[in-house]
């Protein structure tokens, strides 16, 4: 019995081993260093040029705010505000280099905000920050107090009405706190963006593009584990599952990006799921033009699932995800309290390009996951 | 393939063994699907201290992040559930372990095999505990709002969590629960009560073998400390009598790193295997067949002194990993390291089965640290790959597993 069990794993080994494709292409015989050109400079720097743009009005127009509170001021700065959020959906995927030891996610976009002690952080909120005056933006326990979720709640979520809201900024007996933290916060977000985006023109695209080997510390592997990360994490499970509850069994209608604007979510949800497209296809930042990328590698190997194109799939259940949000509500918090196997059953469409992601194109280019869900501990 | 094959040639050996070892004259054993005993329609297992004991690490562990409340009061009460003076002292938020009189210091390496004569080293290690309590509220809660950096402690992102290291860059609540788990949890279990020396002391054999209880109770001395090593392991699990389903989610201590390694494919079973084997060594003590109890307590000896190794080797390469690269990312590496610390740290607290000893003594352990510290002049900020490969190959070399199987 062990003895016919041996044999046939034995034939198992060389019949597999005599089925592999000798003559088709290898992963490792394609352009990598092209790919790498067409991000660098076709996406990733000018993306960062559009969003340091961006920052740089936030945080004029955080000042202005600041200098004269008044129903124009905010009104200019939340616009701003909006704009600078979304220009920020087609960077967030880009943590490599200065992003990534600067953590500029982490301190741009970490949600739910640590407003009040009914927070989920109680310890360190913004109020606290505010009501000793003393904070260092800078501490990594501080990073739920700041970035685009804290302006949404000083700009949005203070008071119901704009009169409350500007009752903070004008007759509050910490006005000058309140007007401080908003000007500490935009000048912090503008010098991070600048931060990476110099680091990006000052000599790191020339090393990125000539890192063009294959291994895990190879520009390529780096690139796209940090893609599928952010896919899974920060797109897939931070602005859909999390929020729905997929993770906790409850819905968390607080943990939905942007809590605290009327129907702002959803936009956010669609803007980074365009980019995320976006990028796997190579189109060039703000340009239907596009080149090498994720999308003509996988061609280029001829992959195939299941007797179908690879890349196709790939692209197919973007649309999938994208017709599925459609049905949203604009607002997240509304269509989480109202029905939330809507919210489910985008998750669940965001879900599938995570197998197509991380399991088939992975495999098919060679690339070994270099990340793993922490311990919990 | 060559797996296939060792595993055939370790069955082979096996059958052969049970037909060899098969005779007439041995006691029938009445082994249960769970772990349940019973002595005249009463249940014989208990383990009540332990799990009191893992209740309060876990109190003890969640209270060294309590900047709010923590005193270092509060953080030595917890450890000696008394006060400086030896008075009462009620540090816990659960009332029942409030009024225990149990408490976690005296049972830190505290074991008859390994203590009983060198209380010159439990008071040492015992007082180590305390320093790195003390150290938690003296160095690092006054730095709570400071960004770490070599010689400096306070605060490191790591992911999206937050770390608190002292100048050296170690998590004192990671050296502490994790030593823990050789200290307390693995040293009480394998040097103690599955040792002979605790299970036939005094008349405990001859009462065991008559059916004598112990003074009061229902088990018989034999029993219970049996049962009590079960409870370092099992004791706070939802269900005790059948504790695998939920390997791993029980404590913060040895049954959640069992369960961490019985989640790595190369090591899945031994959960079963460690179950299995208290459970066969309790119904051979039923049956008065003392040759398998020990055959038992060999096997648990070896898996759980495997768990401390394999994860001390994991952690030691997770912070390399970490580490090396061209940007090393240090709040990482510091969490993996201080966990690495607590499970090295645990090695002295092994034991090699068939033998008195200890996989890695209490010197090559301190050697071991003092190497992970020693390539600066700040501890974990100056470690090199190299240095945190070393340790590992040594450690590994020490076990029957391999780095690969810990690592891929």
């Amino acid at each position: 019995m062990k003895k016919t069990a041996l044999l046939l794993l034995l034939f198992l080994l060389i019949w597999s081993c005599s089925d592999d494709n000798p003559s088709g292409p290898d992963a490792d015989d394609f352009d990598r260093e092209a790919i790498l050109l067409n991000w660098a400079d076709n996406i990733i720097i000018p993306a960062f040029q559009s969003f340091s743009t961006t920052t740089d009005e936030l945080e004029t127009a955080g000042n202005s705010f600041a200098e004269d509170p008044n129903q124009q001021t905010l009104e200019n700065l939340r616009e701003v505000w909006r704009t600078c959020y979304l220009s920020w959906q087609r960077v967030s995927m880009f943590e490599m280099g200065r992003a990534m030891d600067i953590d500029l996610r982490g301190n741009l976009n970490t949600y739910p905000v640590s407003a009040n002690e009914s927070s989920p952080n109680p310890d360190q909120t913004i109020q606290k920050n505010i009501q000793t005056g003393s904070y260092n933006l800078e501490l990594p326990s501080l990073r739920d107090t700041q970035g685009f979720p804290a302006l949404d709640y000083l700009l949005n979520g203070l008071a119901d009405s704009d009169a409350d809201i500007l009752g903070y900024y004008t007759t509050h007996e910490e006005a000058t706190v309140y007007k401080k933290y908003v000007t500490d916060l935009v000048n912090r977000m503008n010098e991070l963006a600048e931060e990476v985006l110099d680091h990006w023109e000052s000599g790191y695209r020339d090393q990125f593009v000539s890192n063009s080997g294959n291994g895990a510390n190879a520009s390529l592997d780096m690139m796209v584990n940090d893609y599928i990360f952010y896919y899974e994490k920060a797109l897939r499970a931070g602005k859909v599952g999390i929020p729905a509850g997929v993770f906790s069994g409850t819905p968390l209608a607080t943990h939905v990006e942007a809590y605290y604007s009327d129907g702002f979510s959803k936009e956010l949800l669609m803007e980074a799921l365009n980019a995320a497209q976006n990028f796997f296809n190579g189109k060039h930042f703000g340009s239907q033009q596009t080149g090498e990328s994720l999308a003509s590698y996988l061609d280029y190997l001829n992959t195939m699932k299941g007797g179908a194109d690879l890349t196709q799939l790939i692209n197919n259940q973007f649309e999938s995800a994208r017709d599925q949000a459609e049905n949203l509500n604009s607002n997240f918090v509304v269509q989480i309290e109202t029905e939330n196997s809507e919210m489910l059953a985008t998750y669940d469409e965001l879900q599938k390009n995570v197998v197509y992601l991380k399991v088939d194109m992975l495999q098919a280019l060679n690339i070994n996951v270099d990340y793993v869900d922490a311990d919990g501990d | 393939m060559q797996k296939n094959l060792r595993l055939l040639a370790v069955l082979a050996a096996f059958t052969f063994v049970s037909c060899v070892s098969d005779s007439n004259d041995e006691p029938i054993i009445d082994e249960p699907a769970t772990y349940e005993f019973t002595r005249d329609g009463q249940s014989t297992v208990s383990f009540t201290g332990q799990t009191a004991r893992i209740q309060m690490g876990i109190e003890l562990f969640s209270a060294m992040s309590d900047f709010e409340n923590t005193t270092e009061e509060l953080l030595l009460q917890m450890y000696r559930n008394q006060t400086e003076d030896g008075g009462d002292a009620d540090p816990f938020s659960k009332e029942e372990l409030n009024n225990e009189t149990k408490n976690i210091k005296g049972k830190v390496a505290a074991s008859t095999d390994y203590f009983s004569s060198n209380t010159t080293a439990s008071s040492e290690i015992k007082n180590q505990f305390e320093e790195w309590l003390s150290a938690q509220v003296n160095e690092v809660f006054p730095n709570q709002n400071t960004l770490a950096e070599p010689g400096v402690a306070g605060q490191i992102a790591d992911g999206s969590s937050t770390r608190y290291v002292n100048a050296q860059g170690l998590e004192y609540n990671q050296l502490v629960a994790k030593s823990l788990i050789g200290a307390l949890t693995a040293d009480q279990m394998l040097n103690n009560y599955l040792s002979v020396s605790v299970l036939d002391a005094g008349t405990n054999r001859g009462d065991n073998t008559d059916g004598v209880p112990a003074e009061g109770s229902i088990y018989t001395n034999m029993e219970h400390k049996w049962d009590e090593a079960y409870g370092y392991l099992f004791g706070t699990a939802a269900n005790k009598a059948n504790p695998v389903p939920t390997i791993g989610d029980d404590d913060i201590f040895l049954n959640k790193y069992l369960g961490s390694v019985n989640g790595d494919e190369d090591f899945t079973g031994i959960t079963e295997r460690v179950f299995n084997a208290f459970k066969l060594g309790r119904a051979a003590i039923v049956a008065g067949d003392y040759e398998l109890r020990d055959e038992q307590a060999q096997i648990i000896r070896r898996e759980i002194s495997k768990v401390i190794g394999i994860r001390a080797v994991y952690y030691l390469q997770s912070g390399k990993n970490a580490i090396d690269q061209e940007a090393p990312n240090y709040g990482s590496a510091f969490h993996d390291l201080s966990e690495g610390y607590g499970f090295i740290y645990s090695l002295q607290f092994t034991r090699m089965p068939g033998t008195d000893a200890p996989y890695f003594t209490k010197s090559e352990v301190d050697e071991f640290l003092s190497q992970l510290l020693g390539d600066g002049s700040n501890g974990l900020w100056d470690v090199t790959p190299e240095t945190l490969d070393t340790i590992t190959n040594d450690i590994v070399e020490g076990f029957d597993f391999t780095l690969e199987e810990v690592v891929n």
